[in-house]
């Protein structure tokens, strides 16, 4: 558990080190953000504005973890050697999930400033973003550790990620979509269990293939 | 000399069955369908097999990651590979049929949209292998995709149909018209041999395939 601590820290240090990554990701989420406010000013409906805050929250999140396994290059004899490849990969769910986190915060707030908010955004909202969030992270995070042994790896990365991440964005969307229309949290309930499901697989199945990618 | 598997015989002798009665035997005259209900029994056999050989695809994608044999990468390769032929076929059919029935080629039907999920899945899958040189690596990621990607392939199948509550294929959601066939017993006689047959012909397609990929890989072609 330390170690993957430690590794948490590690991947924190880095970003914090050059700070281009980071800072580049938040300006690609703002120059989206003001893109949609300034196409879609006057006459965005719920619906709409449910639509187009996922498809930020996907090209944001395939951007910013395409770089979890990227920047890796240099780095990966000397970890290979140093932890197993099951504390690596949970090392970096966890930070791709804080990143994250962070970058949905932060958009969630540009956004609603820009372009309003469209409802009720309770507490269920929350907890299906955050839920719908550790998904696309965690898948992403996996085909990252693919796309980075390949050529072209970052057309890749979306290529790979975006048919993968469909049932997740599928289920999130339309429940969040549910609950801006005022439906009450009993409507959505099994709904969300089949989202955290999803989840549930795709952090497993991560856990059981990251070994074979790794060692290659 | 003509070596051919039993199963081989069964596969002409079912597929030319379906062919024959299939075109000839009499169905059930329903609105909007008339004729065109002859269609089940060639673009839904289609997806049974796109589904069985994806599943045989990705079990020799486990195979290899279990045994590290490059065989076992090649049958899973040339599986996915006429999955796709029987997926595009299988699309084609469905969007000429739709085209009749529902008036446009593309409804946005949970189903077709499943379909094309999957479709996209495994072009991915041939993306990535191309743009990976070294055999043994594109062997190994490639099988980790397949897995990976089938995995969640499956709870698509779940989820789509949840989603939409009127989808316009018979079985989920209210769709009078297409609900007969469902227990013709007459045209269950065609179908069933036809989704047996169609499912063999693609693994017989699919043995070929691995064979002469096989023998070229021996000879260093």
């Amino acid at each position: 558990m330390q170690e993957v601590f430690e590794l948490v820290k590690k991947d924190i240090k880095t970003d914090w080190r050059n700070r281009y990554p980071v800072f580049g990701i938040l300006l690609y989420l703002s120059a989206i953000i003001i893109i949609s406010y300034m196409s879609f000013m006057n006459f965005i409906k719920p619906e709409v504005w449910n639509a187009l805050f996922w498809l930020i929250i996907l090209f944001t999140s395939v951007n910013a973890i395409a770089k979890s396994f990227m920047q890796e290059e240099n780095r990966t004899t000397y970890l290979y050697f140093v932890a197993s490849p099951v504390k690596i990969i949970a090392a970096k769910l966890i930070y791709s999930n804080l990143y994250q986190f962070t970058l949905i915060l932060i958009s969630i707030v540009l956004f609603s400033l820009l372009l309003g908010s469209p409802g009720n955004l309770n507490t269920w909202f929350f907890v299906n973003l955050f839920a719908g969030s550790i998904g696309l992270a965690s898948a992403f995070t996996m085909v990252s550790s693919l796309a980075s042994k390949t050529e072209n790896n970052a057309t890749l990365m979306a290529i790979l990620g975006f048919p993968i991440v469909i049932p997740i964005l599928l289920m999130a969307t339309s429940i969040s979509k549910q609950l801006i229309l005022g439906a009450p949290a009993s409507d959505i309930t099994s709904d969300l269990l089949t989202l955290l499901s999803v989840n549930v697989i795709i952090i497993a199945l991560s856990f059981i293939l990251f070994p074979f990618t790794w060692k290659s | 000399m003509l070596r051919t598997d039993w199963w081989k015989w069964l596969t002409m002798a079912v597929l030319l069955y379906v062919f024959v009665g299939g075109l000839l035997l009499p169905v059930p005259r329903l609105p909007i369908l008339n004729e065109t209900i002859r269609v089940l029994y060639f673009h839904v056999p289609m997806w049974f097999g796109m589904i069985a050989l994806f599943t045989a695809s990705c079990i020799q994608a486990i195979r290899y990651l279990a045994k590290e044999q490059l065989t076992n990468d090649i049958f899973s390769v040339l599986l996915a590979e006429v999955g796709i032929l029987f997926g595009i076929l299988g699309m084609i059919s469905g969007m000429f049929w739709a085209n009749y029935t529902w008036g446009e080629p593309w409804s946005s039907d949970p189903k077709q949209n499943m379909s094309a999920i999957a479709l996209l899945i495994y072009f991915a899958y041939f993306v990535l292998r191309g743009s990976i040189k070294d055999e043994q690596q594109r062997a190994k990621i490639s099988a980790v995709y397949n897995i990976f990607a089938f995995a969640t392939l499956i709870p698509l199948l779940f989820i789509l149909p949840r989603l939409a509550e009127d989808s316009l294929h018979p079985g989920n959601g209210g769709n009078p018209g297409f609900n007969a066939y469902d227990l013709d017993s007459q045209m269950r006689l065609v179908f069933y041999p036809a989704v047996i047959g169609w499912a063999l012909l693609g693994f017989w397609l699919a043995t070929i395939k691995i064979r002469y990929e096989l023998v070229s890989e021996k000879l260093g072609l």
